[in-house]
C-alpha cells in the first residue's frame, strides 16, 4: 500500500518539484516567523550574547503597559466603527444606485467610489491631511464663507471619527462592487411577483433586495472582523503627536516597540496576544453568523 | 393600460425619496470628485499659486514645476523606478511560482495533494502583518534589510492568489489534460499548452490585483528599509506628508510638489483601472465569493 503510493508519487516527481519553491517560501516567510515570534516572546532580547528564556514576563509587561491597552481599545473602536460605517455606506449606495436610471450618473459614482480603494493609505492619508490642514481645501472654503477655520488634524477628540470616516470613504467602493454583483444576480421574476402583489418599491427593497444581500453582508462582516486589529497603514500615515493617544493601533504599537525601540521580546509578546484575540474574534463572529443564519435565513 | 401605469409607479420610489436619493448620491459623488480635482489642480499649479490663499479647484497657470521639483528634490525619480521595478519583478516572479503551485493542486490523482493544499490554506489564516517583528529579525538573519531582494521577497507569494488560480484551473476540462497525457505530453507541456491559455483572463485579473497590493505596500518596506536609496513611492509620500506638518523647515516643499507626488503615485493605478476594469472587478468578485 505504502510502496504503491510512493511509486505513484515517484511518477509525479516533477509536479512536486513544481510546487516546492512555493512551499519553501511559505516555510521561510510565513511559518518560521510565526514560530520565531512565539519563541522570542518568551525571551528577553539582548543586544549581545545569548537570549535568555524569561517565561511569561514579557506578556505580563505588555498587559501592564497602558499604551498597549489603549492601543487595543483604539483598534477596536476604529476597526469596528470603520467596518460598520463602511458597510452602511455601501448598502445605502447600492440601494440608491439600483434606483438610478441614468447610466452615466450610476457609472461615475461607481468608478469614483471605487478609485480610493485602489490607492494606498499613503495617498489617501496624505490627501485627507492636505484637505483638512490649516491651508487645506476645507479651511479655504470656510474662509470663503467667512467662517472660522477648523483645527481638525491635531484635535484629539476628532481623531477617531476622522479615522472611521476616512476608512469608510476609502473602502465603501469595494463593498459596493461586491454587493452590486449580488443585486444584479437577483431573479427579476421576484420583483415582478412583488409588483403583481401590489408591493411598493420600498417594500420590494425591504423584502427582496435586502434579504438577498444579507448572506454576502455577513461574509463581508466576517472578512472585516479578521482585519480589525490589523490597521497599520492608516495609523502610520495619519497619526501625529497630538492625536497619537487616540489613534495608536496595536500594529503601530508593535511597530514602535519592536522596530523603533528594539524591544523584540515585548513586541512579539504583544503580537502573540493580538494574534490570539484576532483568532478569538474571528471564531466568535463566525459562530454568531452561523447562529444568525440558522435563525433568520 | 391602467395596470401598466400603476405598475410603473410601483416600480419606482415616490418622488420625495427619489429626490433624497439623488441628493445623497450627488453628495457622495462630490465628496469623491472634489478631493481628486483639488489634488490635480494644485499639482499642476505654479509654486506661488499653490501657496496662495483661496479655494483651488483649477490650476492658476498650468505648470509642471511641482513635478520637476518633487522629482529632483524629494528624489521621487529613484522611488518611482524602485516601485516600478520591484512591483513588476515581484508580480512576474509570484505568477511564475503561483501558477506552478496552482497547477499541481488541480491534478487529482497526485498523492498527498490534499496535504499540500492544506499547507497553503493554513498560510491564509496566518496574519502576516502580526508577525512583523519576527519578519524583521528574519530579514536581518538573511541579510535582506535595505536591499532589493528584501523588497521583492517579503510578501512575494500570496496563498490567496494560488487558491484563486486553482479555482480558474479547475474550470479547465480534465479530459483535455488526460488526452494530452495519453499522447505522452510532459507535465510542463500540459501546463503551458492547455491550462495557461485557457485561464488567461483569470491570470490577468490576479496579476493586476497583486500589482496593486505590491505597488501600495507600506508596512513591510517601512519595516525593512531605512536607506533612502531603496525607498518606494509610499515611503517617500509618507515622508513628504510628515514634513508638511513642520512648514517652518528650511527644506520646505510647496504644496504643488506634494500633490504632484500623489499624482505620480496614483497615475499607474488609474491607467490600470481604465485599461483593465473588467478584469479587476471580476478578480475582486471572485475573490470575495469563492476565496
Amino acid at each position: 500500500m505504502l510502496m504503491n503510493t510512493i511509486r505513484r508519487a515517484k511518477k509525479y516527481a516533477f509536479l512536486y518539484i513544481m510546487i516546492l519553491p512555493v512551499l519553501l517560501y511559505f516555510v521561510i516567510f510565513s511559518f518560521y516567523p510565526l514560530i520565531l515570534g512565539f519563541i522570542q516572546s518568551l525571551q528577553e532580547s539582548r543586544l549581545i550574547g545569548q537570549a535568555e528564556f524569561t517565561g511569561l514576563s514579557n506578556y505580563q509587561a505588555v498587559l501592564r503597559d497602558s499604551n498597549f491597552i489603549q492601543a487595543l481599545r483604539n483598534s477596536l473602536i476604529i476597526g469596528l466603527g470603520g467596518l460598520g460605517l463602511t458597510l452602511l455606506l455601501a448598502v445605502l449606495l447600492v440601494l440608491g444606485l439600483t434606483e438610478i436610471r441614468q447610466k452615466w450618473f450610476k457609472q461615475s459614482i461607481q468608478t469614483l467610489t471605487f478609485l480610493p480603494f485602489l490607492f494606498s493609505w499613503t495617498v489617501i492619508g496624505s490627501l485627507w491631511i492636505y484637505m483638512l490642514s490649516a491651508n487645506g481645501l476645507l479651511n479655504d472654503l470656510l474662509k470663503l464663507a467667512g467662517a472660522q477655520p477648523l483645527v481638525i488634524l491635531s484635535n484629539l477628540k476628532a481623531a477617531q471619527p476622522l479615522f472611521i470616516i476616512s476608512a469608510a470613504w476609502k473602502n465603501a467602493g469595494y463593498n459596493v462592487v461586491i454587493l452590486m454583483a449580488v443585486v444584479s444576480g437577483i431573479d427579476p421574476g421576484l420583483y415582478e411577483a412583488g409588483l403583481m402583489d401590489g408591493a411598493s418599491r420600498f417594500r420590494q427593497i425591504q423584502h427582496i433586495t435586502l434579504p438577498a444581500l444579507r448572506p454576502t453582508l455577513l461574509m463581508l462582516v466576517l472578512l472585516g472582523v479578521t482585519g480589525i486589529l490589523r490597521n497599520f497603514d492608516q495609523a502610520y500615515v495619519m497619526q501625529n503627536a497630538a492625536i497619537l493617544p487616540g489613534v495608536r493601533t496595536v500594529l503601530l504599537y508593535i511597530f514602535t516597540v519592536g522596530i523603533s525601540q528594539f524591544k523584540i521580546g515585548l513586541a512579539t509578546a504583544a503580537a502573540t496576544i493580538v494574534l490570539l484575540i484576532t483568532l478569538g474574534l474571528t471564531l466568535l463572529t463566525s459562530l454568531l453568523i452561523r447562529r444568525i443564519k440558522q435563525r433568520w435565513l | 393600460m391602467k395596470q401598466s401605469s400603476s405598475g410603473r409607479r410601483l416600480n419606482q420610489l415616490s418622488l420625495p425619496w427619489q429626490i433624497l436619493n439623488y441628493l445623497f448620491l450627488s453628495l457622495i459623488l462630490l465628496s469623491m470628485f472634489i478631493p481628486f480635482l483639488y489634488v490635480f489642480a494644485v499639482a499642476f499649479s505654479t509654486r506661488q499659486g499653490s501657496m496662495a490663499a483661496g479655494v483651488k479647484l483649477w490650476p492658476d497657470h498650468f505648470s509642471l514645476n511641482g513635478f520637476s521639483t518633487v522629482w529632483q528634490r524629494a528624489d521621487l525619480g529613484t522611488a518611482f523606478l524602485n516601485s516600478v521595478s520591484v512591483s513588476v519583478i515581484s508580480v512576474l516572479l509570484e505568477l511564475f511560482l503561483a501558477l506552478m503551485a496552482a497547477y499541481v493542486l488541480v491534478i487529482e490523482q497526485l498523492p498527498f495533494r490534499r496535504f499540500l493544499a492544506g499547507i497553503i490554506l493554513v498560510t491564509l489564516t496566518i496574519p502576516g502583518d502580526l508577525t512583523l517583528i519576527s519578519v524583521y529579525v528574519l530579514n536581518k538573519q538573511l541579510n535582506l534589510l535595505n536591499s532589493y531582494p528584501g523588497l521583492i521577497l517579503n510578501g512575494l507569494v500570496s496563498g490567496f492568489a494560488i487558491m484563486l488560480l486553482k479555482n480558474y484551473f479547475e474550470g479547465v476540462p480534465d479530459a483535455l489534460a488526460e488526452a494530452a497525457r495519453i499522447d505522452s505530453a510532459t507535465e510542463f507541456q500540459i501546463f503551458r499548452l492547455i491550462y495557461l491559455p485557457l485561464s488567461l483572463p483569470g491570470i490577468a485579473a490576479i496579476s493586476f490585483l497583486e500589482f496593486i497590493s505590491k505597488w501600495n505596500a507600506l508596512m513591510l518596506p517601512a519595516t525593512i528599509i531605512s536607506d533612502a536609496r531603496y525607498y518606494t513611492l509610499p515611503l517617500v509620500l509618507k515622508q513628504l506628508t510628515l514634513s508638511s506638518e513642520s512648514t517652518s523647515g528650511i527644506d520646505y516643499i510647496a504644496p504643488n510638489a506634494r500633490m504632484a507626488a500623489i499624482v505620480i503615485s496614483v497615475l499607474p493605478l488609474i491607467l490600470l483601472y481604465v485599461l483593465a476594469q473588467s478584469f479587476l472587478i471580476e478578480g475582486l468578485t471572485l475573490g470575495a465569493t469563492k476565496g
